[in-house]
């Protein structure tokens, strides 16, 4: 039942899923997963996509220390790298969501 | 093709216009140079883009394909006698520059730029309407 749940949730990810995701629970791979680091885990691939949002959230301070004082080369180059890195958030933003709500789902489920 | 792909042709784009605008306004600061004594003179600078977008698009935000031309506008000539760098006639040479041509040249430049920026809020906005599918809201 959980695996259904995790590859409903998550379609796109259910491709790339190991084979060793399967038995695990996925309360497992939230807690431990992205902490201890599983190889291959569900929760490596949340965490991976959380720190590349987290990459360009942090360039895009950059940019905007850059455009703070005053050297900037293209105002529209650090404007499209915003919008790229809003679009990023969102759709952790929406991946996030779409999890908890499985997640939730499944914590109300009658045993 | 990627959405970070549409911005970076709206990017290329917006940055030939950009280009334009800059030239322009340096012509125009140039409209009232005169020719040195040694006949050295302000040429007015056209931008040429050449169509290499579809290949730059894969290099990411930063290709260079323009060029900036200089343009073979005669000088003019105006009798200011008065002048110190007037030659034996009373001729003043001023640099070529047509103010209505660069005026022109801005207006068009804006408008494309403003093209630019609607294709890549349209191609922004269906990447955000496509997070919202399945959304519950």
């Amino acid at each position: 039942m959980s695996t259904e749940a995790i590859q409903a949730v998550a379609p796109v990810a259910a491709q790339i899923l190991e084979p060793s995701l399967q038995p695990m629970a996925q309360g497992q791979a939230f807690s431990t997963g992205a902490a201890a680091g599983v190889q291959g885990g569900f929760g490596n691939l949340v965490s991976q996509g959380v720190e590349h949002v987290n990459q360009q959230l942090l360039a895009n301070q950059v940019d905007l220390q850059q455009l703070a004082v005053g050297n900037v080369e293209n105002l529209h180059q650090v404007m499209i790298r915003l919008e790229e890195s809003r679009m990023q958030f969102q759709l952790m933003m929406q991946v996030r969501s779409r999890l908890l709500e499985g997640y939730q789902d499944i914590m109300k489920m009658q045993v | 093709m990627d959405y970070t792909q549409s911005f970076a042709i709206s990017s290329i784009g917006m940055t030939v216009e950009r280009t334009r605008v800059d030239v322009a306004a340096l012509n125009l600061a140039n409209a009232n140079s005169v020719a040195g004594p040694d006949g050295s003179l302000y040429k007015p600078l056209r931008v040429v883009a050449h169509a290499t977008f579809a290949s730059s698009v894969e290099q990411g935000l930063n290709a260079p394909l323009v060029q900036i031309e200089p343009t073979q506008q005669p000088p003019r000539s105006v009798y200011e006698p008065g002048h110190p760098l007037a030659d034996a006639r009373g001729f003043v040479t001023y640099a070529g520059v047509d103010a209505a041509t660069e005026m022109v040249t801005m207006m068009g430049a804006m408008r494309s730029y403003e093209a630019n920026v609607a294709a890549m809020n349209t191609a922004r906005n269906m990447a955000l309407k496509a997070l919202d599918i399945g959304g519950n809201t």
